[in-house]
């Protein structure tokens, strides 16, 4: 989720993609995907219709708490 | 053998076997009065009583069963076994929705979300909330620090500990008055009752 903030911007609804993310981590894009529907299922991240994404404003708060232990998200 | 042979065997096994010398833990004992103490963690400075050093306690005579950690939270802390899923479930996982919780443990969501509760109550996690970009807000349970929740639970389980331990020897003087006022009798029945019910 860091990789993501870095690179997108919720105010400005800035986006990235996943093959950027999957870049900058060293990493495959299933991997990339199956971590931003984890996010998305906790409001963190956005996937748009051409698959670009970005980070939420929950998902900003979120690190602002600067907390290395986040658990549960209960959007209820 | 018979079943009784068996069961006797079986509970033989299932006893702690205190260990003086496995440094878990030191249990002492004032050899001028009745004082005893638990020390884990360290006997540095040893413990003392009196301005004597007390004796470090060897041999225990009674049959001890050894705690299971799930009954030792609920009793202690009142957190159920739901509660205790819901924290290992989330040791080492990174964000994760109350709805992947309630799926993962076979849970309902409004069970997770309750017990999600009764541990910020508890003090073992913390309660954030974030405004959600739709409109309205999302609550976010986080871990507190490691090393003030092992504090914690650590104290709050001596508390709980002393409080037992206070039952164990009020009961211990009411049985002791008891046999002194009425030499040579049994204690009823109805004296553990009434210890239960105080």
């Amino acid at each position: 989720m860091d990789q993501l903030a870095t690179k997108s911007d919720a105010d400005r609804r800035e986006t990235t993609t996943k093959t950027v993310l999957a870049t900058s981590l060293d990493t495959d894009e299933a991997t990339i995907e199956s971590h931003v529907d984890g996010l998305e299922d906790c409001e963190l991240a956005k996937t748009y219709r051409d698959g670009s994404v970005r980070i939420t404003i929950t998902g900003e708060e979120l690190l602002a708490l600067d907390t290395d232990n986040i658990v549960i998200v209960d959007s209820m | 053998m018979s079943n009784q042979d068996d069961t006797q065997s079986e509970d033989q096994i299932d006893e702690v076997q205190y260990d003086p010398s496995s440094g878990k833990y030191d249990i002492y004992e004032c050899v001028d009065c009745d004082n005893v103490v638990l020390v884990v963690g360290s006997d540095d400075p040893p413990m003392s009583c009196h301005d004597r050093p007390m004796e470090r306690v060897t041999d225990p005579d009674i049959s001890i069963k050894p705690p299971d950690v799930k009954q030792v939270l609920l009793q202690a802390f009142g957190l159920p076994k739901a509660g205790l899923d819901i924290c290992l479930c989330v040791i080492g996982e990174g964000p994760l929705s109350a709805n992947e919780v309630a799926a993962e443990l076979d849970y309902d969501r409004s069970t997770v979300t309750r017990y999600l509760n009764t541990l910020v109550d508890l003090g073992l996690l913390r309660q954030s909330q974030l405004n959600r970009e739709g409109g309205g807000v999302v609550n976010v349970y986080h871990s507190i620090d490691l090393e003030w929740m092992r504090r914690e639970t650590l104290i709050g389980f001596y508390v709980w500990a002393g409080e037992a331990a206070s039952l164990i020897e009020d009961a211990n003087m009411t049985q002791r008055e008891y046999l002194e006022a009425n030499t040579g009798g049994e204690i009823p029945d109805v004296f553990w009752e009434s210890k239960s019910e105080e």
